[in-house]
């Protein structure tokens, strides 16, 4: 760290540099300051000092001073209840715009001491308490409005233990980056027609898919097709097919989409997507300068909203 | 919310707060401490019964009822009574109020405030110790809101390893925290209860029981040797005016300020600590030569003090045994030959019967003593009343009394026989403390003796009672303590009774001895006494004062944070120690053991790094998995590990 970062201020609450790996607690991240009442205990002594003066009163004044010193080193135990801890950076799953995305914090006490009332934030705080040589794996929340990459701001831990006269805060700051799609759209929009003649007739969105018969699993259908009835029973693994969907292929297109603006229309084209992919119908994908052949899988599905997010 | 509706915390503030105002019962009146327990008790209940606490207007009415209740004991709006009350009430009545930790927080801090004015009252090193522990709950208190799992004996703990690592700063502040004497203005007055103590005035015919209060006077270190027992004579009010019955002090007090008697002898120097007094004396070994401001002696040459009596205080102070007053002023011959009418035939007749009227004043005392020694009289501590005649009757009747008696009526023989004679009061003897060297001198140990006046002598003590009861001067012992009834007994009692006898004395003395150094070092470290201290120490100025007191705050932070935060490295378990020197090691080869990873997944990951160190990690893996988590592992496991770890290259 440069001479000129070390004396950012923002560091004070925002933390340094954002990063993938491990950060240990040490003094160079965590920061202690008085709260309301540590500014109310220090009245609280001065209160005494003036009692032990006004009366002389050599007891009181040791009360006040035994008083001033508990202040004082309490600064020592806020530092102890943070340093040393190991905050690493978990997993997250992509989600819809308007929902929370969740990043994992594992959060290791390597030391011999246990960890009281630890407070961690995000957007909202969450108090953990961790045992001597222990850990805890805290998910953190931090709500989305738009689709798009996501980026977490900084994560806080904090502590008043023991007294509550300080708190020590660390910022620490994490590359949370995560996907989050359009929103699917409400409107319960029959699939567009397409340009192909087989599929003239079209489909509705439910009921359309009349039960047909099973079939053999094959490494393609989605989870979502396997009769688990068969598969209970220890009968083998089967797939439901549904009328017509072994002729059927649709085509999402940007351009037949309805909607007043892009974000209305690719929160459709979302919504069609995720349809299409519960139902299990082959379709294929384009958006302008993208195109995905005919297709129904998890992996497919997930290259559509991946181009819708960052469409 | 769970930390103002958890129970273990409201418990816990609600014990600290009843036993922070436990001691206050003897300061406080009856009514306000019963409101108080009583409030404590609801808010008590009210823990598993929420339904049953008062509401806002209950709140209310309560308010009211302390408010009238303030107001009925009233004592003025400022000091340490009305403050104290104030603030004990409106800890009762902040209980019901609890919505937020804020409230927890508050009433905290008002115990401590609490706290801190129960030091008005008494500064015992008792009291001081029964303060420390209940700061040590109220920490624990706050520790308890502090941590969203409280357990108790874990707060306990962990307060009082904050207070035991807080003393030693707590001390070096208090030690060279410059101490400023508030300025008079700021001094609230305060009645005190009246002590039971010498009077300036005495009747022995009025009293059939001396108490025996076991309280403390004073305290007297001398620098060198001590004066024998016999010479221990603590001078206090000189009564010269009598009725016959009721002995009072001399108007004029004026003369002789200037009079220096000549000393002679050795000298005793010594530091006397008064307990506080209701009296502005100071009673020296007779009699005191050298003494400094607040202290002046007066025309009977007792010690008197300028300063409020009502704070302990140390004076150094020298004396002689022996000294010689001089000449007799005129006022003081009237006054010591004053007699309330013509004595009667009787004491006449008693008087020329001694060689009072044609002898010298020598063989006249020499005589009466004898007489005293010899006709009978005896020592008692609850002699029969004597309202008329006190003297007579005492002297021809009952011939039972303790020292005022005899005092008394030795000066009223000798001023029958014209000798000017007048009553010394004060204390005698005193209990050495082996244990500190110091004499404690005890409200037993009051006492009454006569002063005559011969020529080329000046006053010279005669002490009555020594004649009928030489062991009450002359044995390093109270007879008070011992005497039962009329007659006193000094015969050694069975074995164990004097063994048990020595070592209760022993306890006593060694807890006199603590008790001596506390109030002399702690309770009187007074701006005067830290000057004189620091100098000793060669600090001489303030400003030094406050340099030293931020670099030996800054030392023993230092100290302290060095044992608090070192044992980052402790590891309680030593072959993980050794591991971990292991991946340090490897990290400084550009791989890291992830803080979940396990021993094996570690070494596998490393093996494919480092093929060619293939066997020494998997010697060092596998030892080291035995020791973490096998059960016969043995010390020479370790030593394998150890040598192993310290040998690993790559």
């Amino acid at each position: 760290m440069t001479l000129k970062e070390r004396f950012r201020l923002s560091r004070f609450y925002r933390g340094e540099k954002a990063t993938d790996k491990p950060v240990i607690l040490n003094h160079r991240r965590i920061f202690i300051l008085p709260t309301h009442r540590g500014f109310n205990f220090a009245i609280l002594i001065a209160l005494i000092l003036l009692i032990a003066f006004v009366y002389n009163n050599n007891l009181a004044y040791l009360l006040a001073f035994l008083l001033a010193s508990i202040f004082f080193i309490s600064i020592l135990h806020s530092y102890k209840s943070l340093a040393g801890l190991i905050l690493e950076k978990g997993q997250s799953k992509r989600v819809f715009a308007g929902e929370a995305v969740g990043f994992k914090v594992n959060i290791s006490n390597p030391l011999d001491i246990e960890r009281y009332n630890l407070q961690i934030t995000l957007q909202d705080s969450k108090g953990l308490t961790i045992k001597a040589q222990n850990k805890a794996c805290m998910t953190l929340y931090s709500s989305t409005q738009r689709r798009g990459w996501h980026t977490a701001g900084t994560v806080t831990i904090s502590s008043t233990y023991p007294l509550g006269l300080f708190r020590a805060w660390s910022p620490v700051q994490f590359n949370f980056k995560e996907l989050v799609y359009p929103k699917p759209s409400k409107l319960e929009l029959p699939f567009p027609e397409n340009s192909s003649s087989e599929t003239l007739q079209g489909f509705r969105q439910k009921g359309a898919d009349d039960f047909y018969g099973l079939r053999e699993y094959q490494s393609s259908d989605s989870i979502k097709q396997i009769h688990w009835k068969t598969f209970a029973k220890g009968q083998g693994v089967f797939s439901k097919v549904y009328s017509g969907e072994s002729s059927t292929e649709i085509w999402l297109n940007y351009g037949h989409t309805p909607g007043h603006d892009t974000e209305q229309r690719l929160s459709q084209l979302c919504r069609w997507v995720l349809d299409a992919e519960s139902i299990g119908v082959r379709y294929g994908f384009s958006l302008p300068g993208f195109e995905l052949s005919p297709d129904n899988s998890l992996s497919h599905t997930k290259k559509c909203l991946e181009a819708l997010a960052l469409f | 919310m769970n930390i103002v509706h958890n129970k273990n915390n409201l418990i816990f503030l609600l014990c600290s707060i009843g036993l922070i105002v436990l001691p206050h019962f003897r300061n406080l009146p009856a009514a306000i401490s019963a409101f108080f327990y009583l409030l404590l008790g609801w808010r008590f209940i009210g823990i598993w019964k929420q339904n049953w606490l008062p509401g806002k207007p209950g709140i209310f009415l309560l308010s009211v009822c302390g408010l009238a209740l303030l107001y009925s004991q009233y004592q003025g709006m400022l000091g340490r009574d009305a403050g104290t009350r104030l603030f004990i009430a409106a800890l009762a009545l902040k209980l019901f109020e609890i919505r937020s930790e804020r409230d927890l927080y508050l009433i905290t801090y008002l115990a401590f405030i609490v706290a801190a004015s129960q030091f008005l009252y008494e500064q015992s090193l008792l009291m001081a110790a029964y303060i420390l522990f209940v700061c040590c709950v109220l920490l624990a208190t706050l520790i308890s809101i502090n941590s969203n799992k409280p357990q108790t004996g874990a707060a306990l703990k962990t307060a009082f390893t904050i207070i035991v690592q807080a003393l030693p700063m707590a001390v070096v502040l208090f030690i060279l925290f410059p101490r400023i004497e508030a300025p008079r203005w700021m001094l609230f007055n305060e009645r005190h209860q009246a002590k039971s103590g010498l009077s300036d005035s005495m009747e022995p015919g009025s009293i059939t029981s001396l108490g025996m209060s076991d309280e403390l006077v004073f305290r007297v270190k001398f620098t060198g040797a001590l004066p024998p027992p016999a010479q221990r004579y603590w001078r206090g009010p000189v009564l010269s005016r009598t009725d016959g019955k009721h002995w009072t002090q001399a108007a004029n007090m004026e003369f002789r300020q200037l009079d220096k008697p000549v000393f002679k002898g050795l000298s005793y120097q010594y530091t006397l600590l008064m307990e506080p007094q209701d009296k502005k004396w100071v009673f020296a070994l007779d009699m005191p030569a050298e003494y400094s401001l607040p202290l002046s002696r007066n025309a009977n040459y007792q010690l008197i003090t300028s300063a409020y009596p009502d704070k302990r205080v140390e004076y150094k102070i020298t004396s002689y045994t022996q000294y010689n007053t001089g000449y007799i002023t005129h006022a003081e011959y009237e006054d010591a030959t004053q007699l309330p009418g013509k004595p009667s035939g009787k004491i006449k007749q008693l008087v020329s019967q001694l060689h009072g009227f044609d002898g010298t004043p020598d063989i006249f005392i020499k005589n009466l003593l004898n007489h005293f020694r010899t006709q009978n009289f005896h020592y008692t501590l609850t002699p029969p009343l004597m309202e008329e005649d006190p003297i007579e009757s005492f002297l021809f009747k009952t011939r039972y009394g303790f020292c005022s008696h005899y005092a008394a009526a030795f000066v009223y023989l000798m001023r029958t026989a014209h000798i000017p004679a007048r009553v010394v009061t004060g204390y005698q003897g005193g209990e050495l403390n082996k244990i500190g060297g110091f004499l404690e001198i005890r409200q037993a140990d009051a006492h009454a003796w006569a002063e005559v006046w011969l020529k080329n002598r000046g006053w010279t003590r005669v002490d009555s009672t020594a004649a009928v009861a030489p062991e009450r001067v002359e044995r390093n012992i109270n007879m008070e303590r011992f005497v039962s009834g009329n007659a006193f007994s000094l015969a050694p009692t069975s074995n164990t009774a004097q063994e048990v006898f020595n070592w209760l004395k022993q306890a006593r003395q060694l807890w006199g001895n603590v008790d001596y150094n506390w109030q002399r070092w702690v309770i009187n470290y007074d701006n005067r006494n830290q000057a004189r201290f620091l100098s000793s120490l060669g600090i001489p100025d303030i400003k030094t004062m406050i340099y030293w007191m931020i670099v030996i705050t800054a030392l023993l932070t230092l100290v302290l944070s060095w044992f608090l935060l070192h044992q980052k490295q402790k590891n309680t378990d030593r072959a993980l120690r050794i591991y971990n020197r292991f991946c340090k090691k490897i990290s400084n080869r550009g791989l890291l053991r992830g803080s979940g990873e396990g021993a094996k997944d570690f070494a596998e990951r490393i093996k494919i790094k480092f093929p060619e160190s293939k066997g020494d990690i998997d010697q060092i893996t596998e030892i080291f998995i035995k020791l973490h988590y096998g059960k016969n592992a043995t010390s020479d496991d370790l030593k394998a590990l150890s040598k192993y770890v310290a040998l690993f290259k790559m």
